[in-house]
């Protein structure tokens, strides 16, 4: 066990990002083009902020700082603990690379866009830093409204009817969840995350626990994208502009999976979930969202929705990694959010420049693209390749370890459904890297220009780290390390 | 003469003097009735301000005017729930009074500015009066001076639904007003007391010898629930106030949704609490099946009147069914006899003042520069007037109840009131309502930041002194919703003292 | 039943028949100005029931007089309370009225009816 520090650094971590807000008003309409450039600058400070913070991280050790009492017995305070390092790191990291891509993408609206796009990052980091379920649900519930102004950034009817169904489904869940926590903190007196289960049988009944456990799965299986309570993710991601729905599939899909690894690790506690038996239905529920949301992306004709459609299939990786309840597979659970985030985030982005070069959505006009954006689409398959886990790419790594958590757990049955899931993405996958590149009638040009550099960067980024986590695994500082001294701790 | 000793009464004395003199500066100048009213507001404002920290619930400041002993003469009597009241309504007077300064220029006609001033003060001493007062009887006359006072700043604009609004809010609330004096005047009759602590102690030895005279004092605590629940508009006796609040004149609607229904509530906290709270074990049947009855009704009546917000297209007559949803978590949080959940009742009657108050004055602003009412035509408001539509935005977070905001704290700790008496329903039906106040509120944010501009993009606000209570209100939402520490622990003291028993 | 006992408490009958009478005039009669009258026979129930409180059969004021003395001792005082009570509520409810007639008159001015459910039928919200 790590030791525990005091800082005030998480909350400069968290309330950097509004500074863009300043910025904003200050320089939005007299100096456009430099505050644009201030804009990215102050997310880059925030990943920056969050590094100092590695060492004690790896160790195990907890950071602190507590804000204010809001109720008696209730803080707002924050605690950077290892899993809260990993998810702001990798927050801060995607976000660099969207903010950097969206100078090229974003053409109008750019003071709405960068503010909420900030306020957004503010408020994801809040929940990978919140001290107790009540911080988290706020900042839960705060990222939930600063997203919708990037969903309808477009502003055209599509996208309002994304921006409403998105709307309806976040807002009950947000009301869903604070059944759940105002029932934890009633039956279980304390709603401070200790690293370990705060709920036990001892206290309360069976029946009350199953009912919050439940409760809370519901509340954040929406943003988790746990199906049926999917609906308003294959809508929202094709009308938000590319490196919004990156950011979306990327972490934001990914806070709804980090709220049910709080209620895993720090509310209930492995053993007692175990004592309870939600791991195999809970099963049951992520097999059933990778296959049946994989077969839902088949026929989708449009780009981002057949991307949309895979996120799902893949979120409930995390799921199904951590509902193993063994070692092995909460690695790959935990790896899935890192990995995922780079492998989705290269397919958005560079979806995003094929929309913004070609113009072109519907998959069947994606003939000979890969001889016009060679490097976008190479990142392109290289991305495809890795969700179908492809060995020495980072989607490899991540089945590896879910199809060992499997086995530990004495439930080897579930590496069938890695298997056919990865059948079913090369499916959906293959043919649009196939007509990319070999239906092309023109020879492949490296052309200079072939996008804006803004966005070709953080695109090919993202593709080469997919390779690197995949090769790399155990180098110190990424996933794999940060992960491990997660699960030790937990198991 | 020393003064700080007559601080109490003087709390309502002053705005009385002031009201009543108001007149006589219109008389020579009309402009001159605003700064009056101001600065009588500002010293009664410090006079309520300076005694936060010198009261509790349970050692309340006490004041005998014309030195008549309590259960003989009236007795001022400010504990920690009236001195919560006192402050909300002086502080909101003033953010009214400035904002009013513009607007009533437009929207009044100019002979009867002198009046909107005077009656202005006359409602805010009527409200300090019953917020501080001890005596039942005193409470009424002061009850029906503000309900009289605000029929009639109702009906000041002068245009034919006012005025129709005016007379219906009128005959609902002069009957309510009846049924409340026939109450006082069962209670007198068994008890002999009008001073409120006095009778509860007079009940309490009536339980003990089982008086055959406990059935009329249970009737008049009927009557007085009835009576209080029209002027705080629960449901279902609420059919008045969307009409009158959205017709008055917005800084009025403000008044009247942020503090009058308010009284409403205290009216009800001092009877079933101060009044019959002591002598509980000898009413208990008829009691609790009153309180069940409030937060039933209170529960029913916050999905209800939110559905009831959702069909409406004009904004203020919106904003006047989201008052409905709110007493209704007010008395929620009342009924349902917890210390949380009490508290969180009354940090809701200070969260909604703000909310509700800044949610009137925007509509004012709109209807001031553009003259709409209607939401659809806010479109694009955002743009040209980002102030007055971000302070709407704020406050509607606290209206909803989304953190981090007051309305979120006292929706937090009447759901947790809820959930220790083990009323689920009340939290299904309180989850619900709230969802369903996110449509109504974010529809009209959603009209002014996320659609196409209706009045052009350039910025085009109101004045400043329209601009800054709205600012402030916004400001204050956020800012008990974080610091709520500084209120809550009193809060929760005060509901600790009122529920024992 | 016991007749006299009735007729001894005959205040308190006829003060409820009134509160009942003025509340259905205020609830069910269309014609605003029937409506007050209803508000005023209400506000007259509560009157007399307060003053009937504090009556007391050949009772006496209580001054200090020679006379205060016996009747002090015969419990033949009067409480002067409730007198000062209606004397208020008498004020509250002229006041009441005097604010609801203008606005009576406003209305006909505007509707040209006292017609309630005529005058809610027109400009609906």
């Amino acid at each position: 066990m790590g030791k525990v520090t005091s800082s005030v650094l998480p909350s400069i971590i968290v309330f950097t990002p509004w500074l863009t807000l300043l910025v904003a008003a200050l320089w939005a309409r007299s100096r456009p083009r430099t505050s644009r450039g201030l804009y990215t600058a102050i997310t880059v400070a925030t990943g920056l902020l969050i590094l100092p913070m590695y060492g004690i991280a790896l160790d195990g050790g907890v950071v602190r700082q507590h804000l204010v009492r809001v109720v008696p017995g209730i803080d707002l305070a924050f605690r950077i603990d290892t899993v809260g390092f990993y998810f702001g790191l990798l927050l801060a990291v995607l976000w660099i690379a969207a903010g950097v891509y969206s100078l090229g993408y974003i053409h109008e609206r750019h003071t709405r866009y960068y503010c909420f796009l900030a306020l957004n990052l503010s408020f994801c980091l809040g929940v990978a830093f919140s001290a107790n379920m009540f911080t988290l649900f706020i900042f839960y519930e705060l990222m939930s409204l600063a997203t919708y102004p990037l969903i309808i950034h477009e502003e055209t009817a599509l996208a309002r009817r994304a921006g409403l169904k998105y709307l309806i489904y976040s807002i009950s869940a947000g009301a869903v969840i604070l059944a759940a926590v105002l029932m934890q903190y009633f039956y279980g007196d304390t709603l401070s995350f200790l690293g370990h289960g705060t709920l036990s049988l001892a206290k309360v009944s069976k029946p009350v626990l199953l009912t919050i456990f439940s409760v809370y799965m519901l509340g954040f299986g929406v943003k988790a994208c746990i199906m049926p309570l999917h609906g308003w993710v294959p809508d929202a991601h094709p009308a938000a502009p590319a490196p919004a729905s990156a950011l979306l599939s990327g972490v934001l899909l990914k806070v709804g999976a980090f709220g049910i690894i709080r209620v895993l690790y720090d509310v209930f506690g492995i053993k007692l979930l175990r004592e309870l038996g939600v791991g195999l239905p809970m099963l049951y529920v992520a097999s059933f969202t990778i296959i049946v949301a994989s077969l839902f992306a088949i026929p989708q004709t449009d780009l981002k929705r057949r991307l949309a459609y895979s996120s799902v299939a893949q979120v409930s990786y995390i799921i199904l990694g951590l509902f193993l309840l063994s070692p092995d597979g909460a690695v790959g659970g935990l790896l899935q959010i890192a990995h995922h985030a780079f492998m989705k985030g290269t397919l958005f982005l560079c979806a995003g420049i094929i929309i913004h070069e070609t113009g072109k959505r519907d998959i069947a006009d994606m003939e000979g693209v890969g001889s016009k954006l060679p490097l976008t689409m190479m990142a392109f398959s290289i991305a495809a390749l890795a969700m179908m886990g492809t060995p020495a790419t980072c989607g490899f790594i991540t089945k590896w370890e879910l199809g060992l958590g499997a086995i530990q757990a004495h439930r080897g049955y579930f590496i069938v459904v890695l298997l056919i899931s990865a059948l079913l993405n090369a499916v959906y996958y293959l043919p649009i890297v196939y007509l990319a590149f070999f239906k092309s009638k023109e020879t492949i040009k490296f052309s200079k220009r072939e996008t804006r550099p803004s966005m070709l960067i953080p695109t090919l980024v993202c593709g080469v780290m997919v390779i690197v986590l995949g090769i790399f695994v155990t180098v110190p500082g990424l996933p794999y390390s940060l992960v491990k001294v997660v699960v030790n701790a937990v198991f | 003469m020393n003064l700080a000793a007559r601080q109490p009464v003087l709390l309502v004395a002053v705005p009385l003097v002031f009201a009543a003199t108001c007149p006589l500066w219109g008389m020579w100048k009309r402009r001159i009735c605003f700064y009056w009213a101001l600065g009588g507001m500002s010293v009664t404002a410090f006079l309520a301000w300076s005694l936060i920290g010198k009261v509790s619930q349970k050692a309340p400041l006490t004041y005998n005017v014309s030195g008549w002993r309590p259960p003989w003469g009236i007795q001022i009597r400010i504990d920690t729930v009236g001195l919560l009241l006192a402050c909300t309504i002086t502080a909101m007077s003033i953010l009214l009074l400035l904002y009013s300064y513009r607007y009533v220029e437009k929207e009044i006609p100019t002979q009867r500015i002198v009046y909107y001033y005077t009656l202005l003060l006359l409602i805010f001493t009527a409200m300090l009066g019953c917020s501080v007062t001890g005596d039942l009887f005193n409470f009424f006359v002061f009850m029906e001076i503000f309900s009289i006072t605000s029929y009639a700043l109702v009906a000041i604009s002068g245009e034919r639904r006012a005025i129709r609004a005016a007379l219906k809010y009128l005959l609902m609330g002069a009957t309510s007003s009846l049924t409340v004096l026939l109450a006082i005047s069962f209670l007198y009759s068994v008890t002999g007391s009008l001073n409120m602590v006095d009778i509860g102690q007079v009940l309490e030895r009536m339980g003990r010898t089982s008086s055959p005279y406990l059935p009329v004092a249970a009737a008049a605590m009927i009557f007085f629930i009835a009576g209080f629940c029209v002027k705080a508009a629960v449901f279902p006796v609420h059919v008045w106030l969307p009409e009158a609040h959205s017709i008055a004149p917005s800084p009025v609607s403000a008044l009247l949704s942020a503090l009058v229904i308010k009284m409403g509530v205290l009216g009800i906290i001092r009877t079933l609490f101060t009044v019959y709270g002591r002598g509980f074990s000898s009413f208990s049947e008829v009691w609790g099946a009153l309180a069940t009855v409030l937060s039933w009704a209170a529960a029913l009546s916050i999905p209800v009147a939110a559905i009831m917000a959702i069909m409406q297209t004009d904004l203020k007559v919106m904003i006047a069914y989201s008052s409905v949803v709110h007493v209704g978590y007010i008395v929620l949080g009342i009924s349902v006899l917890s210390v949380q959940g009490f508290a969180g009742g009354l940090f809701n009657i200070v969260a909604h003042a703000m909310g509700k108050g800044c949610f009137f004055l925007v509509a004012g602003i709109i209807i001031y520069k553009h003259g709409f009412r209607r939401i659809d035509d806010l479109k694009g408001l955002g743009r040209s007037m980002p102030v007055t539509a971000g302070a709407f935005a704020i406050a509607s977070l606290s209206i909803v109840g989304l953190p981090p905001s007051a309305g979120f704290i006292a929706k937090w700790n009447i759901l947790y009131g809820c959930l220790q008496q083990s009323q689920y329903i009340q939290v299904v039906l309180a989850l619900f309502g709230s969802m369903l106040s996110a449509v109504y509120c974010f529809k009209v944010v959603y009209y002014m930041f996320f659609t196409g501009s209706n009045v052009g993009a350039k910025m085009d606000e109101g004045p400043m002194t329209m601009l800054i209570p709205v600012t402030l209100l916004a400001a204050g939402t956020v800012f008990f919703g974080i610091f709520s520490a500084l209120l809550m622990p009193t809060l929760s003291n005060a509901a600790r003292v009122l529920l024992a028993r | 039943m016991n007749f006299s006992r009735i007729f001894h408490n005959l205040n308190y009958v006829v003060s409820a028949l009134l509160f009942l009478m003025g509340l259905y005039a205020v609830t069910v009669k269309p014609n605003i100005i029937k409506k007050l009258i209803g508000l005023n026979i209400m506000e007259t129930s509560v009157f007399l029931l307060i003053v009937s409180v504090g009556m007391v059969d050949n009772g006496v004021a209580p001054i200090v007089t020679e006379g205060y003395r016996n009747a002090l001792e015969a419990g033949r005082v009067v409480n002067p309370i409730p007198q000062a009570l209606i004397l208020t509520g008498i004020v509250v409810a002229v006041s009441t009225t005097a604010v609801a007639l203008s606005l009576c008159l406003r209305v006909h001015e505007k509707y040209g009816t006292l017609n309630a459910p005529e005058i809610l039928g027109r400009d609906v919200l």
